[in-house]
């Protein structure tokens, strides 16, 4: 039974994923209706993961510069 | 494409890229690798059929570049750092915030960013997050990126990494553990 807040962080990622069994599912769903603390945490997360593909940044000039000028000098080098 | 237009991809993607190369052949090679990786792209980008998003597109570029790499280098594993005691004594990364019964004894802060623009818009804080992602286990990294990135399946990462489905799920769970707890102290205090 997931019955803990614990429980709810370590099944998160597979809730989020929708491979977290029905049963699991359902003993969470459960404990979220209750839990101010874990609906909070899945929230954020949620947030969280959306901004992972960001995270990085945009290139410097320096650095798409870099690239354009690669091509521009190996143009048949890779096939 | 134009050149212009193409300027504008590597613009976006050239860093998230360099992320991905980047635990697979360490960063001293991951720039080379995600050149070699555009030089192919840009040869091939009329192929590209838009059915993937296209940063997925260039990943496995990157990814093939990454292993062609490797065997130029006559590595055998994929990661040199990737060993189970390196996790292993990691411990439970947010232990300290439940009490023994499970309860959360420090629960987690309100962030009121709820949105992926909202969280990167402090530039401290996304300063924070890249510093962390540069800082994680390159297993760790790895698994992330193109999980959470590239948004490759679990079957397609065990796949590239030659990894079991278990410990992928597990590195995943602690690399999003720590990015949480960091966006979360740093909520807290304004620090890393």
């Amino acid at each position: 039974m997931l019955n803990s807040c614990r429980k709810v962080v370590e099944s998160a990622d597979q809730l989020l994923d929708g491979t977290l069994p029905w049963r699991q599912r359902l003993s969470l769903r459960l404990h979220l209706l209750l839990c101010n603390a874990c609906r909070r945490y899945l929230r954020q997360l949620r947030a969280l993961l959306r901004a992972i593909p960001f995270m990085h940044g945009e290139a410097s000039d320096e650095e798409v510069q870099r690239v354009m000028a690669h091509i521009q000098t190996h143009p048949d080098q890779h096939s | 494409m134009n050149n212009d237009e193409f300027a504008r991809l590597v613009r976006e993607h050239h860093r998230a890229l360099i992320g991905i190369a980047t635990p697979i052949v360490g960063p001293s090679e991951a720039e080379e690798v995600v050149q070699n990786a555009w030089l192919k792209a840009h040869r091939s980008i009329g192929q590209f059929e838009g059915r993937a998003q296209i940063r997925t597109w260039l990943g496995r570029i990157v990814i093939n570049e990454a292993r062609m790499q490797r065997r130029k280098r006559r590595r055998e594993s994929l990661f040199s750092d990737w060993l189970p005691a390196e996790d292993e004594t990691e411990g439970d990364i947010m232990a300290e915030r439940f009490s023994p019964n499970g309860h959360w004894n420090t629960p987690p802060m309100q962030w009121n960013l709820d949105t992926p623009e909202a969280l990167l818009l402090r530039e401290e804080r996304a300063e924070c997050l890249q510093k962390l992602l540069d800082t994680l286990p390159a297993s760790q990294r790895a698994v992330l990126e193109l999980r959470d990135t590239l948004e490759l399946s679990f079957e397609e990462i065990c796949n590239e990494l030659s990894i079991s489905a278990s410990n992928a799920k597990v590195l995943l769970h602690r690399a999003r553990l720590k990015l949480f707890r960091l966006v979360d102290h740093y909520e807290e205090t304004g620090e890393c």
